[in-house]
Order: C-alpha cells, then sequence, then structure tokens
C-alpha cells in the first residue's frame, strides 16, 4: 500500500476525529506526526461557530440583477432636471445629485422602474413625496416636486450637504452642547410633523442629518402616513400599513406597542425619538442586545439606565425627558413640542 | 455555426482535453446566465427564489443541443457554468466594494438591505480567494464548493457532475468549509 501523502492523512484523520469524542480524539491524534495533528487540530476548531456557506449570496444576487448598473448617466435629463451623479441607493431606487434649469443643485430619489409595477412601492413613494410636500419647516427635508419621467417616478428635493447622524454616532461620541442642540432640532422637526398631522414613523439616525451649516433636517418619509394627530389610525390601516411599516423600520427604534402590532400613534414617533437622543447624549443604545429576539425584550421589559448615569454631564432636564419619552406606556410620554420646549431651554441656558 | 452547435463542440472539444475550449465557451455561457437570470428575476422580483440550477438547466437547454449531447457534454456545461455563477457574482461584489460612493453625503439612508449586500460582498470576495488557495491544495474540494454553493446544486447533483460518490461530497463539503474558515480567518488576522 502506498502511504498517504500529509494532506491526505490530514483529511483521514480529520473524518475519523468528527466521529469520536474529544478524549478520544486527542489518543487518535498523539499518534500522528506533530505538524499533521496541528492542522487536524486548526481543522476542526474551525468546523464549528460560524454560518459560512450556509445560506446562498441572495441579497448580492438580488442587488446584481435588481439595479441597472450605474443607473443613470450623467446628462440624463429627468423632466427639468440633469442628472450629474449618483450619490446612493436604497431598497426602493436611487438617488441622484441633479441640477435644475438654474444650475441649483436638487437631490433626485427615482423609484427603479421594474418595481413600479408593484403596487405598494409607488404608494409608499407617493406617500413620502405627499407627506413631505405637505411640510414646510427648516428641520424637514424641503420636496420641490413629484412626477414621472421615463426614467420612472420621481421627488425632486433639496440638496442637503451632511451626514446622517448614523455616521456621526459612529465616529464617535458627541460633545453635550451638540447634542443639545441637534436634539433640540430634531424634536421641533418632528412637533411641526405631527401638528399636521403627519407620523413619520421610521425614526432612526440613518434618517435624520446634520447638514455642513449645523441645521438637522429629518428626512425619508416613507412611511409616513397622513393620520390624526393624536390617537390610534382607523383599524383598517392597522394591518397592511402598521405591520409591514414596522418591518420595515428598524427594530431597535420600534415602541413596544409598535412590535405588539398596534396601529402607530405620535406617541410611537416620539419614543423613535427617544431612543435615538439617548444614543445621541450617551453613545450607547438604550435596547442594545445580542440577537434580534434580545432587542425585543428589551424594549417590552428591560429597565432604561437613564442616560446621565452613563455619562456624566447630561444634564438632569434632558435626561428626565428623555427617559420619559422612552416610557412602555404611550399615554405617558411627553409630546414632541414638549420634548422640544425642555430640550429648547436647555440649549438656551447653555449657549 | 449556429450557437448551439458551437457550444456542443466547445464542450466536446473541452472534455477531451483542449483548455482553449473553455475561454471561448465560458463567455456564451456567462452572457446567456446573467440573460435568463435578469428575466427570471423580473418575473419574481417579490421573492428572492432565485435558483441557480435551474438557470444552469435553462440555459444548457438553450445553449446546447440537449438531445445530441453525451452524459458527459453535460456534466463539463455543469461545471463552466458554476464557474460562470461564480465569476459574475465576485464580479458584482468587487465592483460594488470598489465603487461604494456617497461617503455619508448622501440624501438617503442605506437601509438594512443594503448593508447585507456590502456585507456579502465582502464575504464572496474573501470566500473567493480562500477557495483560490484550496484550488491549489485540493483541486476537487474547491470545485465542490464552487458547484454547491455559487452554482446552487445539490449533493447529488454536485455528485453526478463530478463523477464522484455522494459521501464524498459530502465529506469533501465539510473539509472544505472547515479548511475555508481556517483560510478565511488566518487572512484578516
Amino acid at each position: 500500500m502506498n502511504p498517504d501523502t500529509p494532506w491526505e492523512q490530514i483529511e483521514r484523520l480529520y473524518h475519523e476525529a468528527l466521529e469520536l469524542s474529544v478524549h478520544e480524539r486527542k489518543a487518535m491524534l498523539a499518534r500522528a506526526s506533530s505538524a499533521v495533528r496541528e492542522e487536524v487540530e486548526s481543522l476542526l476548531d474551525a468546523d464549528s461557530g460560524s454560518g459560512l456557506l450556509s445560506t446562498p449570496p441572495i441579497h448580492l444576487a438580488a442587488d446584481l440583477l435588481n439595479g441597472q448598473p450605474g443607473g443613470l448617466a450623467p446628462g440624463h435629463p429627468v423632466a427639468d432636471y440633469e442628472v450629474e451623479s449618483l450619490i446612493g441607493f436604497g431598497g426602493m431606487g436611487e438617488v441622484y445629485l441633479a441640477r435644475d434649469t438654474a444650475g441649483k443643485p436638487v437631490a433626485l430619489k427615482i423609484l427603479r422602474r421594474h418595481l413600479i409595477a408593484n403596487a405598494q412601492a409607488v404608494d409608499r413613494f407617493e406617500t413620502e413625496a405627499r407627506a413631505a410636500s405637505a411640510l414646510r419647516h427648516p428641520n424637514i427635508v424641503t420636496v420641490y416636486e413629484f412626477g414621472e419621467s421615463d426614467a420612472g417616478l420621481f421627488i425632486a428635493m433639496e440638496w442637503l450637504d451632511g451626514s446622517t447622524f448614523r455616521a456621526i454616532m459612529n465616529a464617535g461620541e458627541v460633545e453635550i452642547a451638540h447634542a443639545i442642540d441637534w436634539a433640540s432640532q430634531a424634536a421641533r422637526a418632528l412637533s411641526a410633523a405631527h401638528a399636521a398631522g403627519i407620523l413619520h414613523r421610521d425614526i432612526k439616525p440613518e434618517n435624520i442629518m446634520l447638514c455642513k451649516d449645523g441645521v438637522v433636517k429629518i428626512l425619508d418619509f416613507g412611511l409616513a402616513r397622513h393620520g390624526r394627530p393624536v390617537g390610534p389610525e382607523p383599524s383598517s390601516m392597522g394591518s397592511s400599513g402598521t405591520i409591514s411599516g414596522s418591518l420595515s423600520g428598524t427594530l431597535l427604534y420600534m415602541s413596544p406597542e409598535i412590535l405588539r402590532g398596534e396601529p402607530a400613534t405620535s406617541a410611537s414617533d416620539v419614543f423613535s425619538l427617544g431612543a435615538f437622543l439617548y444614543e445621541l447624549f450617551c453613545g450607547k443604545h438604550p435596547f442594545a442586545a445580542e440577537t434580534p429576539l434580545d432587542v425585543l425584550e428589551a424594549i417590552e421589559c428591560r429597565p432604561v439606565i437613564p442616560a446621565g448615569s452613563m455619562r456624566a454631564g447630561v444634564p438632569l432636564e434632558a435626561d428626565r425627558v428623555i427617559l420619559q419619552m422612552l416610557d412602555r406606556e404611550p399615554d405617558s410620554r411627553p409630546a414632541a413640542k414638549e420634548v422640544w420646549e425642555v430640550l429648547g431651554q436647555q440649549r438656551t441656558g447653555w449657549l | 455555426m449556429d450557437p448551439q452547435g458551437e457550444v456542443t463542440t466547445l464542450l466536446a472539444a473541452w472534455g477531451k482535453g483542449d483548455p482553449s475550449a473553455l475561454n471561448k465557451l465560458m463567455p456564451l455561457v456567462f452572457a446567456e446566465l446573467y440573460r435568463i437570470a435578469r428575466r427570471v428575476w423580473n418575473q419574481h422580483q417579490q421573492n428572492n427564489t432565485l435558483q441557480p440550477t435551474a438557470l444552469i438547466n435553462e440555459a444548457y437547454l438553450k445553449l446546447a443541443h440537449a438531445e445530441s449531447a453525451s452524459f458527459q457534454d453535460r456534466c463539463h456545461f455543469f461545471a463552466v457554468a458554476c464557474t460562470a455563477m461564480r465569476q459574475i457574482l465576485v464580479n458584482h461584489a468587487k465592483s460594488r466594494l470598489t465603487d461604494k460612493r456617497g461617503g455619508g453625503r448622501a440624501n438617503v439612508s442605506l437601509d438594512e438591505v443594503q448593508q447585507a449586500v456590502d456585507q456579502e460582498a465582502a464575504e464572496i470576495v474573501a470566500l473567493h480567494e480562500a477557495l483560490e488557495a484550496l484550488q491549489t491544495v485540493d483541486p476537487r474540494k474547491s470545485k465542490v464548493v464552487e458547484m454547491r454553493y455559487f452554482g446552487g446544486l445539490s449533493v447529488e447533483e454536485t455528485a453526478e457532475a463530478l463523477g464522484v460518490s455522494i459521501g464524498t461530497v459530502n465529506r469533501d463539503w465539510r473539509l472544505a468549509r472547515s479548511w475555508l474558515i481556517r483560510q478565511m480567518n488566518r487572512e484578516s488576522l
């Protein structure tokens, strides 16, 4: 019989070892040369605890087939705008930097053509356009126009130069004075939306931007819906609107009532904003946990440690109002307007 | 020559050991797979029911004279198609990772779907490199992973295409997986 090559030996011992208990493995491998033994042991170690190859690369395959690579070419006309460059893409469409006839920059959000057959996608796109265009507020992204062109449905909106709060918080700790200023602007925007009877329903740091001039803007009213300013929406919307809406949002910023499948109210937006403000002030998420299931449990019943106990220097009033925003009982949460008032006072006091 | 005849001839030539046939075959298979995948995707845009095996089968029916082709030609075709699938995905992953634009400047939230895509893209590029290393140690194991993971072939189909037993495919897969995980961990240190 030909002796095994080292690789063949490793292979044979590896499969034999898989059948044995840890103790038996040791005894068996003791008979092999040290080089072979090390190889087999490191392979056995790698055998567990990784999800590699366990699921096919469906997301990548979908993305490959979904997008027209590169999207619209520079110079492509969309209604009265001219595309300059692709700046981003999300699940629903692409966003371009474009110029209007006067040469002013605009952000052009385009719904991918093949999604137009999907009624829900169109509905969501239109909702975003209508909700945001009904709002004129310095802290809410301004929508100029909504329409259809040969490239697809489009929304032309204010061009914002800045970063999302996700990126800002990832970059490191935020100064308390800045946190107060930014938090107060965000609360002011939400208060204006609620006063106009519009819920956002997907408040999270990815959807709030800080512009280079220091102005905070809320964007992405894609899940927003005209609802009553206060109180639950009609139950007919509950099953389709709320559930799909809540699944599209990020778990970490969802209120306990949304997780239970109840309709969204202005108080649910306040809860989501509260989770973001907590993170902004102390750099930790109030419901951070290992797995999605643990996050659900944390939102449902884990006591919130006050932000002021997590980081020194958080003003008492801000600490208190954030804790109230995270109250599990929607009726006990302050309105966005009250949050704005409290933080606004802090801001004046601080500056 | 019509494309079907061309593919059949190339498959036969490659089966007889002409390596240049593979270079001519690959672009034909590549283009066909991409075209079919796009069409299937447009029909099933709502759910992620993209089945690589179904694509490969369809491409085979389209490209080869299925009735006159030999069993061996069919095995060769599957091998080529899985390599093409791997190339398509790795190319896309690489372009996705290099073209990252916007740098936080965009009025758009890159949502969870996009994060999942980026994560997969990075994993696939790392996996592809690890597979190239495995190819030098044990070419058959690297082929098993390519067929099962990138081509979406079942254990049975992989065994048939490689002319080995089902048990061998299972053992190859298990060891290859450990080997690749170890390799990728080392590379990321």
